[in-house]
């Protein structure tokens, strides 16, 4: 009889592996024999001994949570408006410390290259001039903004925060898929995330050796003083949000907060002889650096959009005679273009002289005719997107679209290749996700975040974003995906500099 | 030195919570008193809709109808819900300003009256449901004074529970002590639904005894120092921080901090005699009166100044 209890008792434990089907894609936590891999030893053994309830339980507390600190985004229905919290997966996603050393050292020197790509864009265009890079791509693209030509900015830092997206491919290594350069989100996800996971996990996040992410907000801050050049002693640094209706508001005034600077709209600020002013309960006062998430376009309604509200008249100006420093500084998605991306290696190559140490994905440009001719032939097998859009709009997934979709994304592709490129499908990774219950491997991609002022900082943390449908590779927040937290571990070595002063 | 938008904020932060609880409580008496005979129930249901402001108060509704509307109802803009959702709404909007712990409690309390459970809580015990909201609302200021700084923000938060309640209490006397009051059934039982609508009736009973007479009560609710329902309480704070607000701006502040001083004034060398001689609802209308105007003067001041008279030169 007691035999029987065991058989039992080992199978409920090994239950939840059950069902766990590990397909073509690169899987984070098993390799394909089926066994843990190293790094998630410790995470697996903790996992195996909490049961099916005690697994619900610990995600019902975790999205309660979230709900309770407002970490939601509005969705707007017919007629009312719900809050939502994104979906947060309970297990973290690791990463070893030798596959973080790579990507940190590949994303410094993709942005010192980007900036400096910038740099030359906005400045003498001898990478133009050189052919590396087609002029019509660069100053035909609706982000290149004109009136940044010729403008000084601090340590060429045009890019203050980005958020790159990385995969991992079947092969297992990293390749970088998207730079976000213009006003990128999610930090905030990454920071909650972590509160989340340490409670959810506490003996096995202390045991692992988890490089923290708390001084995101003070390196933040630092960032944003250093581009106010030496115009003031101490800058006054402020945030800009588009108002409480963004979907990112909720991380706008977290960084606000966690930054302790105020939280401004456009129209709490005044622009009065090319300076900028807020109005605070005690008259007017100056602004020196503007943290601003606010899209280009909205940013000053004089030399932008005229229709915005959301902006400052006379902004643009002030910044041009350099009495406040805008970040990121506008103009910087010409250099995250979807077509510019295919370029980057040679970017890098160009101006600092160096292999790509983070591969691209293969980027075919629609706008050359014989790849174009190769893209409309195995269409199937292609992921085609839009040049300018995001957030996983304007897109097809060749495999996944039905016949009519393709023949119609067909049409589409013709009229304006200039306007798409395609990528191989890659089956992003897989992680394991808590589904109804189960471990289930969901698609993942990685978005750290990396910061540059007077110098350049990779935080050792990201936010993994999860595409929630089985079997789907999209993981945009606004098509349905949630996130998870993400450990980088330490080496032996570093660890013990990080905990010693 | 805070943003303008954000003292904005915070000020209505305070005035939507403190109405909340008003009507709360209010709704509570309300209810409470269908437990009397039918005709007296009906007298308490008019008295409270009078106060809140009700044009006919005696239409036919059953009490806990008019409560349900006054706590639950969206569409209605003075309800229970509608100011919780705009103070929540507002707290949002200044996240970075106010605590972690005021933020939790106060969306706890959003989250709860907004569920879809709420509606079937309230039918199944009203006075149950509206004592948690009551509770749940002091946890609130309770955070808010426990643990933000009592700096200009809170200031601003605090002036606008105080402002909001003196008019409130203006407005309850006023159904009572009009000059034309509108025929009352039990004189009593009306003066005890009172007390009761001011949160008055026990510190009211330590200082008078269970002598419960009209003139007291009018005493009580107007003067008292020390209760922190009486108005001569609300314009006592309201002068104090708008004087703390005022300070060390150099003329700027001093009309909102002058109004408030005027108003306290008349309530600290006022008497209950002379009250009575020129009629209660003389004073009370002043009271309503400068509170807008205090009202009025704070955002000339602070929030909606003409933005030319104070750039620099």
């Amino acid at each position: 009889m007691s035999g029987t209890k065991a058989t039992r008792d080992t199978n409920k434990r090994s239950g939840r592996l059950e069902g766990y089907s590990l397909g073509a894609a690169y899987d984070e936590m098993f390799s394909p024999d089926g066994a843990t891999r190293p790094d998630y030893q410790l995470l697996r053994e903790r996992i195996r001994t909490l049961s099916r309830e005690e697994l619900a339980d610990r995600q019902q507390t975790l999205e309660r949570s979230f709900l309770l600190q407002g970490i939601t985004f509005t969705v707007y229905g017919a007629e009312s408006a719900t809050e939502r919290i994104i979906p947060t997966d309970l297990f973290p996603r690791i990463i070893a410390a030798p596959d973080w050393a790579k990507i940190e050292s590949g994303l410094t020197q993709r942005l010192l290259a980007l900036n400096l790509f910038l740099a030359d864009i906005y400045g003498a265009q001898s990478i133009l001039s050189d052919g590396v890079v087609p002029r019509d791509l660069v100053l035909g693209a609706p982000s290149y903004r004109r009136q940044m030509q010729h403008l000084f900015v601090p340590h060429s830092a045009y890019v203050n925060v980005c958020g790159s997206d990385l995969i991992r491919g079947e092969d297992g290594d990293f390749y970088v898929l998207e730079d976000n350069l213009r006003v990128p989100s999610g930090v905030s996800y990454m920071l909650a995330n972590r509160e989340a996971s340490r409670r959810t996990f506490p003996g096995t996040f202390r045991q692992a050796g988890v490089r923290g992410v708390e001084r995101y907000p003070d390196l933040l801050l630092a960032t944003l003083k250093s581009m106010a050049g030496d115009r003031r002693g101490n800058p006054q640094v402020v945030v800009l949000t588009p108002g409480v209706h963004n979907s990112a508001y909720y991380e706008h005034a977290y960084l606000a907060r966690l930054m302790g600077v105020p939280l401004v709209e456009g129209r709490d600020l005044a622009v009065h002889d090319n300076r900028v002013f807020m109005r605070t309960t005690d008259g007017v006062r100056p602004v020196d650096v503007i943290y601003r998430r606010v899209d280009d376009d909205f940013v000053d309604p004089l030399i932008f959009r005229r229709d915005s509200s959301l902006g400052v008249a006379g902004l643009f100006n002030a910044y041009r005679s350099g009495h406040v420093a805008i970040c990121n500084a506008p103009g910087t998605g010409v250099a995250d273009d979807k077509a510019v991306y295919a370029y980057v290696p040679a970017i890098i190559r160009y101006y600092l002289g160096e292999d790509t140490i983070l591969p691209n994905v293969e980027t075919f440009l629609c706008r050359e005719p014989t790849q174009l001719d190769h893209v409309l032939a195995n269409l199937d097998k292609f992921v085609v997107k839009a040049v300018g859009a995001s957030g996983g709009y304007g897109m097809l997934v060749g495999p996944h679209a039905s016949a009519e979709e393709r023949a119609e994304f067909a049409l589409a592709l013709k009229a304006d290749p200039e306007n798409y490129i395609a990528q191989p499908t890659i089956q992003l990774s897989t992680a394991p996700c808590l589904v109804d219950g189960r471990m289930e491997p969901r698609h993942v991609d990685l978005r750290p975040f990396i910061l540059s002022g007077e110098k350049v900082v990779v935080t050792p943390g990201a936010l993994t974003r999860v595409a929630l449908k089985r079997g789907s590779l999209v993981v945009n927040s606004s098509q349905g995906g949630g996130s998870k937290d993400t450990w980088v571990l330490a080496d032996g070595d570093a660890q013990l500099a990080e905990t010693t002063p | 030195m805070m943003l303008a938008r954000v003292a904005d904020s915070l000020y209505w932060i305070g005035r939507h919570l403190e109405r909340a609880e008003h009507i709360s409580r209010i709704s509570t008496v309300m209810l409470n008193a269908t437990l009397d005979r039918a005709d007296l129930a009906a007298q308490a249901a008019q008295l409270a809709l009078a106060a809140l402001g009700d044009a006919e108060p005696e239409r036919a509704v059953l009490p806990v109808d008019s409560a349900r509307a006054l706590v639950l109802d969206r569409e209605n803009e003075g309800s229970v819900v509608t100011s919780l959702a705009s103070a929540r709404e507002n707290a949002r909007q200044v996240r970075d300003q106010i605590t972690t712990e005021v933020w939790e409690r106060l969306n706890l309390l959003y989250l709860r009256i907004t569920d879809a459970k709420a509606k079937r809580a309230f039918n199944v015990d009203a006075p149950g449901f509206l004592h948690g909201v009551i509770a749940d609302l002091h946890l609130v200021t309770g955070a808010a004074d426990a643990t933000m700084s009592h700096g200009e923000g809170w200031r601003f938060m605090q002036a606008g529970v105080h402002i909001e309640r003196a008019k409130l209490i203006a407005h309850l006397l006023k159904v009572r002590f009009n000059q034309t009051p509108a025929p009352i059934l039990d004189d009593h039982l009306a003066l005890v639904c009172l007390l009761r609508m001011a949160c008055a009736l026990e510190p009211y009973l330590r200082v008078y005894t269970a002598d419960v007479t009209a003139r007291h009560i009018l005493e009580f609710l107007l003067f008292n120092e020390d209760f922190p329902r009486s108005i001569r309480f609300s314009t006592a704070r309201i002068e104090e921080h708008l004087n703390h607000l005022a300070r060390g701006r150099g003329g700027q502040g001093a009309e909102p901090a002058r109004l408030a001083g005027r108003l306290n004034a008349r309530l600290a060398f006022a008497v209950v005699e002379d009250v009575e001689a020129t009629g209660a609802d003389v004073l009370l209308t002043t009271v309503d009166r400068e509170c807008s105007a205090i009202d009025q003067a704070l955002y000339d001041t602070f929030i909606a100044y003409p933005l030319e008279s104070r750039l620099p030169a």
